[in-house]
This record gives C-alpha cells, sequence and structure tokens, in this order.
C-alpha cells in the first residue's frame, strides 16, 4: 500500500517511520520547509525550530497547529501547510534569530555558494537583520592540517558533535561553554584524531568547519568542474564527486551510494587527491631517465616487446580496462602476465576472490553481530565506519588483532597473535561472540588474516547461517578487477620465467615491484637479470626512477574507467577535468599563455594507460586481435557496462565460483618464543595518498612497534632478501611477542604478516 | 479648435530648440577634459582600503556575476591566512562596462572609474592582469576596510575588535 501525506496539497509519499520532513527531502519537495539540524544521516534533534509546519487534524474540533516537520512522525493523509503567512513569519523570525550573530563573513567564507545557511536565508527571505547590537565573537582553534574553523560562524545546530560523537564514535572533539555560549571544538588545539573528521565540512550547514586543503588553492564551488567518480584508494569503492578548476584537481566531496558510503567519507578518501598536482607526479615520458618525446619512447619499448621475451605485470592499483587491456597485450604476445606482485599476494586475491558474496557497506551497518580482524580503519575506513553504524543501532562487537586498534576501544578486544588468526577464525562459527545474531558479519583486513586466514573464513562461513556475511578489505581498489584472469600462479610463473632467463624486460603498469609492493624483495633480487623495465604510471616510485622506459598515465579523476570492489561490485568513473586547461594558470606557473604551437610538449596532459597500450599494439601491428580479445574480455566479466551514476552491477556469482576450489594455501609456522611479524598501517596510508601533504603530515613515525617490555632503541630484522634497521618505537597496545612494521619495511625484508622473523634488539643507534 | 491645439504643441517644441541657439555643447574632447558624472561606468579596477591593502578578497562574486564572462581570477592565501587574488584578469575588449561587478563585490575592491576610451593594437593587449588593474587608492569610498566588518581575524585585528563586536566569549565559563 502506497502511503501519502499532503504538503501544501501535493501528494507526499513516505515509508511508515518517516518523519515529515524526511520525507519532503526524499520526495523532493523540501523546498517548502527550511531545516538546520535535521541530516538524512544523523537524525532529528528539533533545535533549530526552523522546519515548521502547519498541520490540519482530520476532525474540526482542534484549530490547525504549528509544528516541527523533522519530529512530527509521517502517516497518512497528514494534511500539512507551509505557504500561510504564519508558518512563513515562523520560518523567517527563527532564521533572524539564528543570524543575529552571523558575522558578515560571506565573501571570506569557503561555505559561500555551498552553503546551507546561505540557501535558507535566502529561501525564507530574511534579508534585513532589525538587531543592531555587538554581535558575539569567539576565538578559533587549530583543528590540524586538515579542517579549519571559524566559530563565529556557528548557529549551534549540534550536527558536528552528533556526527562526530555519535556517528563516527570519535572522543576528542565536544561541545563547550553553556547557555549562549556553546562552542563546538577540542579541548585544546591539536589535530583532529578521527579518520573521519572531514566530514564535519559536509556535515556543518554554515562555514563553521571549512576544508583546509581545498582553501589553500580555493575557487568557489560554481566554477568547479565537477563529476562522478570512485575513490581509488581502498577496496570500498566510495562515490566521491571530485571538483576541479583550470586543469587541476581542488577538492574531493563524497558522493551519495545508498550502498556503499551513504553521506560520508574518509579521510583519505577526501584529502588523499594531491597524487595529482603533486610535483613527483611523472607527466612527461622519460627514457632512461631523461625526459623524451612520446613516440620514441613508444618505439623504444614496441622494439623491446618485438624481441619476444617480456613479461607483463599488471596492478590492483589500476582500473579493471587498463589491466584487461595489459592482458590482452600480454596474450597477443603470448608472453607471460600476472596482475599481482607475489604469490603471496596472489593467493590472497585467490582466496578474497573464493570469499561468497561480501556485505555491502550498508549491510554491514545493519549487522547485529560483527567481527572484526586486524586493523579494520586503518585499511579502510569506511568498513570501520559502517561498523560504528551497526555499534550506535547496538551490534555486538569483536575484535582479534594483534594490537588494540580504534575499533577495538569499542567492543571486545581478543589480543592474538597474527599466526594464531587461522586457528580461532576456524572455530568461530562455534563462539559466542557469533551466536544469537539475526545478521552475523565477519569484516577481515586480507593482508593481517592472510591466504590460510581467509581460508579459515570461507570455511567458517559455510558453517554459519545462510544470512551470515563476510568481507575481506585491502586498500588497493582494484583487486579483483586485475586478479580475476592472473590467479593461478601466473606471478611464479612469471618470476620464473626471469630467473630462467626466458625473458629479460618487463611493462608494468602501475605497479611497483622494486619498491613497496608485496614481494618486492624477491624482484630486487631478481633485478639484476632484467635488461629493461617499462612502467606506465601515475606517481612516483622507486620503480618509476629505475625503469628504461616510463610512460606517465592520467589520474583516476582525468579518465573513465572500472574499478571492482570488495564486493566485487563493478562501478564506472567518468573523466571529471582536463589537465590541458592548466595552462591558462599563467601566473601561477610563471609564463603567459602557451605559444600557439610547440609551446607546451605535451599541452593534453598524460593520456589512460589504455591509449599507450592501444598504440603498442598498433606498433606491434597487433592492434586488431589485442582489441578483440580487449572486447571479449570486457563483456565476459562486465557484460553490461555500469553507468558512472548507478551504483554498479555485482559480478555473478558463477564467475567467482572458479576461486572456490583454491586449495588451503600454506602457512608459516611459528615457533613460540619467536617474534612474528604483523603489518602497521594508518588511516591515511596508502600508495597514491602518500604524496599528499597535508594529509600525510598527520601520518605516525615510522618504526617498528612493539610491546613496551622490549627495552630497546634500536632493532634490525633479517629477512630472505635483506635486513631492516628501524627505530623502536614502544606501544602499549601490542600483543608481546608481534612487531609491527610497515608495508615498505614487508617489501625490504621479503617476509609477509604473521611470518616469523629474526630481531637483534640494539641500544642507540 | 483642435488645429489650434496642434499648432502650438509645434511652438512649444520649436521653441525648445531656439532656445539652444547660442550654447555651445560640444567638447573638443581629447584636447578639452570631459566632465564626467560620478557615477559614470569606466573601466573597472581594483582600489585599496584605507589602510593601503589591497581590498580583494578573492571571493570571486564578480567573474560569477559577470554577463560576459570577461573576469577571471584565482585565490592565493597570505601567511595570515588572509584571502587574496592571486592572479586577477578583465578581458576589456569582452567587458560590456555594465557595473555588475561593481555592485556584487562585497568588499567594494573593484570599482568603476572614469577611464573610458582606451584603444589598443591587439585583443591580447585588452587582458588586464592585476598588476594593471589594482591602483594605489581607495576610489569612490575613501573609509571603508571590509575587515572591520567582518567577524574574521586579521593581522593586528583580533577576534571581537571589529566594528560592533563583543569581545571573545570565554567557553571554559559556567558563569551566568
Amino acid at each position: 500500500m502506497k502511503h501519502v501525506f499532503f504538503l501544501d496539497g501535493q501528494e507526499t509519499p513516505f515509508i511508515p517511520g518517516q518523519n515529515v520532513l524526511e520525507a519532503a527531502i526524499a520526495a523532493g519537495q523540501d523546498r517548502q520547509i527550511p531545516y538546520f539540524c535535521f541530516h538524512p544521516a544523523l537524525g532529528s534533534l528539533g533545535a533549530c525550530r526552523q522546519c515548521a509546519v502547519k498541520m490540519y487534524p482530520h476532525d474540526s474540533k482542534h484549530p490547525p497547529r504549528i509544528t516541527m516537520a523533522c519530529l512530527l512522525p509521517a502517516s497518512d493523509d497528514l494534511q500539512l501547510v507551509t505557504l500561510e503567512a504564519d508558518v512563513h513569519t515562523e520560518h523567517r523570525e527563527i532564521i533572524e534569530l539564528l543570524m543575529t550573530n552571523h558575522p558578515l563573513d560571506c565573501p571570506v567564507c569557503d561555505e559561500g555558494g555551498q552553503c546551507h545557511l546561505q540557501d535558507m536565508t535566502v529561501q525564507t527571505g530574511h534579508s534585513v537583520r532589525h538587531y543592531s547590537g555587538p554581535k558575539r565573537t569567539y576565538r578559533n582553534q587549530d583543528l590540524g592540517p586538515l579542517v579549519y574553523q571559524e566559530m563565529n560562524r556557528c548557529i549551534t545546530c549540534y550536527r558536528c558533535v552528533r556526527f562526530y560523537q555519535d556517528a563516527a564514535l570519535g572522543e576528542d572533539f565536544g561541545v563547550f561553554g553553556s547557555r549562549n555560549r556553546v562552542s563546538f571544538g577540542r579541548l585544546e588545539d591539536g589535530p583532529l584524531e578521527s579518520p573521519f573528521s572531514g566530514n564535519l565540512v559536509e556535515v556543518c550547514p554554515t562555514g563553521v568547519f571549512t576544508d583546509k586543503v581545498f582553501r589553500h588553492d580555493y575557487v568557489r564551488v560554481w566554477d568547479l568542474q565537477q563529476g562522478p567518480s570512485v575513490c581509488p584508494h581502498c577496496a570500498v569503492g566510495c562515490n566521491t564527486t571530485p571538483g576541479a578548476r583550470l586543469g587541476t584537481l581542488r577538492r574531493i566531496r563524497n558522493r551519495q551510494n545508498p550502498e556503499i558510503n551513504g553521506h560520508f567519507l574518509c579521510d583519505r578518501g577526501r584529502y588523499a587527491f594531491p597524487y595529482v598536482t603533486a610535483h613527483s607526479r611523472p607527466l612527461q615520458p622519460r627514457l632512461k631517465g631523461e625526459t623524451s618525446r612520446q613516440e620514441a619512447v613508444l618505439r623504444q619499448l614496441a622494439s623491446r616487446l618485438e624481441e619476444g621475451r617480456s613479461g607483463f605485470l599488471g596492478s590492483p592499483r589500476e582500473d579493471l580496462q587498463s589491466n584487461l587491456g595489459l592482458f590482452a597485450l600480454a596474450d597477443c604476445l603470448h608472453a607471460p602476465f600476472a596482475a599481482v606482485t607475489s604469490s603471496w599476494a596472489e593467493a590472497l586475491a585467490q582466496q578474497c576472490l573464493a570469499l561468497p558474496q561480501a556485505p555491502s557497506l550498508q549491510e554491514v551497518a545493519a549487522a547485529d553481530r560483527i567481527v572484526v580482524i586486524g586493523d579494520l580503519d586503518s585499511i579502510a575506513p569506511m568498513a570501520g565506519f559502517a561498523v560504528r553504524q551497526a555499534l550506535g543501532r547496538g551490534a555486538r562487537l569483536t575484535v582479534l588483532a594483534s594490537s588494540r586498534t580504534g575499533l577495538a576501544r569499542k567492543g571486545d578486544y581478543r589480543p592474538l597473535r597474527p599466526s594464531a588468526l587461522p586457528d580461532v577464525v576456524s572455530r568461530l562459527a562455534d563462539d559466542p561472540c557469533l551466536q544469537g545474531g539475526r545478521l552475523p558479519v565477519l569484516l577481515a583486513t586480507a593482508e593481517t588474516l592472510g591466504p590460510a586466514g581467509l581460508f579459515a573464513l570461507r570455511k567458517t562461513l559455510e558453517k554459519l547461517p545462510a544470512n551470515a556475511r563476510a568481507g575481506a578489505f585491502v586498500n588497493r581498489p582494484n583487486l579483483f578487477g586485475a586478479a580475476y584472469f592472473a590467479a593461478d600462479g601466473h606471478t611464479e610463473r612469471l618470476q620464473q620465467a626471469l630467473r630462467q632467463r626466458e625473458i629479460h624486460h618487463l611493462l608494468c603498469l602501475g605497479a611497483d615491484p622494486l619498491g613497496e609492493d608485496w614481494g618486492a624483495g624477491t624482484w630486487r633480487t631478481l633485478s639484476p637479470g632484467l635488461d629493461g623495465l617499462a612502467l606506465l604510471d601515475m606517481v612516483d616510485s622507486q620503480t618509476a626512477r629505475a625503469a628504461e622506459a616510463l610512460l606517465p598515465v592520467a589520474a583516476f579523476p582525468e579518465r573513465a574507467g572500472l574499478f571492482v570492489n570488495y564486493e566485487g561490485r563493478i562501478q564506472a568513473f567518468a573523466p571529471v577535468y582536463r589537465r590541458e586547461a592548466q595552462v591558462l594558470h599563467s601566473a601561477v606557473h610563471g609564463s603567459a599563455f602557451p605559444e600557439a604551437a610547440g609551446g607546451m610538449k605535451h599541452p593534453l596532459g598524460p593520456p589512460p594507460p589504455l591509449f599507450w597500450l592501444g598504440r603498442l599494439a598498433e606498433l606491434l601491428q597487433v592492434h586488431e586481435a589485442w582489441q578483440q580479445r580487449l572486447d571479449f574480455y570486457l563483456h565476459f566479466l562486465c557484460p553490461t557496462a555500469p553507468d558512472p551514476e548507478s551504483p554498479g552491477v555485482l559480478l555473478p556469482d558463477t564467475l567467482r565460483a572458479r576461486f572456490a576450489i583454491a586449495a588451503l594455501p600454506t602457512t608459516p609456522t611459528v615457533e613460540s618464543g619467536q617474534w612474528e611479524l604483523d603489518i602497521f598501517r594508518w588511516y591515511g596510508g596508502e600508495t597514491l595518498a602518500d604524496t599528499a601533504e597535508d594529509l600525510q603530515s598527520l601520518a605516525p613515525l615510522r618504526g617498528l612497534r612493539v610491546h613496551p617490555d622490549v627495552q630497546a632503541e634500536w632493532a634490525t630484522l633479517q629477512g630472505p632478501c635483506g635486513q631492516l634497521h628501524l627505530p623502536v618505537i614502544p606501544c602499549e597496545d601490542m600483543v608481546q611477542g608481534v612487531i609491527a612494521i610497515d608495508q615498505e619495511g614487508f617489501a625490504e625484508l621479503g617476509l609477509y604478516p604473521g611470518d616469523p622473523v629474526e630481531v637483534t634488539w640494539e641500544q642507540g643507534s | 479648435m483642435k488645429v489650434w491645439r496642434n499648432f502650438v504643441d509645434l511652438g512649444a517644441g520649436l521653441w525648445t530648440t531656439l532656445r539652444q541657439i547660442g550654447r555651445i555643447s560640444t567638447v573638443s574632447y581629447p584636447e578639452e577634459p570631459l566632465n564626467l558624472p560620478p557615477r559614470w561606468r569606466g573601466r573597472p579596477t581594483l582600489t585599496r582600503d584605507p589602510d593601503g591593502d589591497e581590498r580583494c578578497v578573492a571571493c570571486q562574486l564578480c567573474s560569477a556575476v559577470c554577463p560576459t564572462r570577461c573576469i577571471e581570477l584565482q585565490a592565493g592565501e597570505r601567511a595570515d591566512t588572509r584571502r587574496y587574488p592571486l592572479t586577477f584578469r578583465i578581458n576589456f575588449s569582452r567587458c560590456i562596462y555594465c557595473g555588475l561587478c561593481e555592485e556584487a563585490c562585497p568588499t567594494l575592491a573593484i570599482q568603476l572609474l572614469d577611464e573610458f576610451a582606451f584603444s589598443k593594437e591587439h585583443h591580447a593587449d585588452f587582458i588586464y592582469e592585476k598588476d594593471a588593474l589594482l591602483i594605489d587608492g581607495t576610489g569612490k569610498h575613501p573609509h571603508y576596510n571590509f575587515y572591520r566588518h567582518s567577524g574574521v581575524a586579521l593581522g593586528d585585528k583580533d577576534k571581537g575588535q571589529g566594528i560592533n563586536e563583543k569581545a571573545p566569549v570565554n567557553v571554559r565559563s559556567n558563569l551566568p
């Protein structure tokens, strides 16, 4: 049955349980009802008294009365009016009260043009303030490099604190003061600790919290070129709206996708974008370290590939088509191809793909029994946010990790060594932490759990009720898409071919096998056998510096593509802007308009990888076969290409089923008394994000984290591929016997999480 | 009767014309300077506040309101967090001198002063950059300083020192 009420005589549909304002916003009829403190994700508060509507009772005994739309449950045939004079007077007067102390800041306020308060003030017609007395002022706080505070502009809607404390479960932000001196901020100056602090900018209906990174290179929102994109910084694939102007990317905002990211975005997704404008980003083709013409580089690379002794390496960091394009090229040339850099990572990808349908974040938020394995916040913060939402609805959370993570503080924490995880996970089905639940959900960080743990997770899932779900997260946007065609020992075969001198040249796409990718240690030992290495990438890396030929590629907001997220959801992103227009930015870059011809070497900016691959196929005269194969693979994986505006399409289960036969991977044996490695990450750490200066200023120190009962200042770790000398950072939250290092460290050592390691402790340096 | 009425009207019109005999309204411009009315809409300029600092805060309202889209600017940020135009460019071969930018400007920075006749050999020369637009004066509004009215702190002006502002609130106090 369709439920409707009447707003100004218009039929407004609603779902039972909604309030009038919520239903009016959902139906797009909120033009008549101004509001402040209501937020679709944060609920009603009734604090601002702005969303007044006049309700006409069904009987004639009671007079019509004015009430708040956000507190009025929608019911059938409710008669509501906003167009009458007394309702309008109420709207106008409340706005005037809220605006009493609001400063005349709009010209210097970054919210101007996208300001809810501005919109509502214009909408209600308030233009001249009757109050002429002095205005209240506040001192601002320094809230770190991401969020800028200007407290004078506050209208005390409490949205910020409701978001920060109630939704994101943050603890270092709150409300201070009393009566009309209420202030929102931290107890003292300092960066906000929550990985979701950037949402304050979007949640605040006025300019109290504005984007500090955007502020440095500001442009009004009406001048921004915006479009639908997908966040490339982790496997969740939140939908984003990048905004660019004059060929440079200025900011990232959240784009709502109800099944993934509702109204919020994590700080990595929001603030990691400056990799696009980083000075270190390669923008011009390079040959042996020298900037070169693109044709020269392409010809050189084509002659290399013609020798027929090349290997191809894709990457879960690149989008689906680019990986398939590389795979198709390798196929045409009968060359070995791998999508990930180590057999361990390949086994991991295989086990991730074998997991049956993972829960969407919406389902995670609705779960009532949750088990989190590893530090979820540091890999996929938005998954951690969904867990927080579930906690807010009364879910029971159990965290299995080797250190007391942010989420572990919110639920039952079971300290565990990484090598013990597969065992514990395999026994989870009978564990009381999952009993009695309506919807149990298990979320794991794939790298901490390892292939064996993921295998155990899949077996556990089979024993759980049919509606139980499990998901594994990595901080790569496209593990599923990249690994699909290359998950059967391809990496091992590629490395073997290199070892046996069958190939002596490698063409990499967005991979960093000599830098910090998994298994980089092995690649480094193999690299003397490499005659040349070619790379297509958008960031500067050790591999880029070592590459013989480097072809720069367009950043994700500059091109179209597909990502396959952790649930197997294929999402499309569209090009938002073109880099070429940057030349108009004359005074900044020191030269006037470009000369008509030859003024710029590459005025169009780097092309997408498919362009380079297509040109290579053309030079090698295999382009017809290449195009056919590419189309075939693409059609096989994704028969209906999703639209960037749509919520994406899920990979069919039949495509994933072939991975279910994957055997139990071997587990490293750790004897008691041996030190064991775990991975340490933080929420802003990711290859692309590493070049974002503002975000990285919050990065924790690099070092080796260990329980403070170790009395040492430095430690030397010995791995099969090298050794590592790191400062020791004592960390109360660590489990004894476990050492946590970053991924770069793992790459250096040639080890993986859960492996035993030899340590030499040292005093002093 | 009607005919006579028409003759009177005709005579009145003729008298208006005859009255002008002897008056000289031709100005031999450019030898003689023009006496332009104060609201004359000439070439837009960027003015300075009474303290000598530039008035423009790069709010981009002028470029938004400009009907010919001839204004283009990029905001920059000074060390003291004050916003200023890093680049400010007006293409005078497109400007129609409508004055909407002046009306929109909240800090009275952009003002249409009395320069009205200027010619160039090339279109490119009509693109005026910020250094050509910024004048060393306050223009038509000698006393206005936006930052004295706005709520943000800037340089030596702390919170609460602006016009019509109370001293900053002590949020730690619970006293009534």
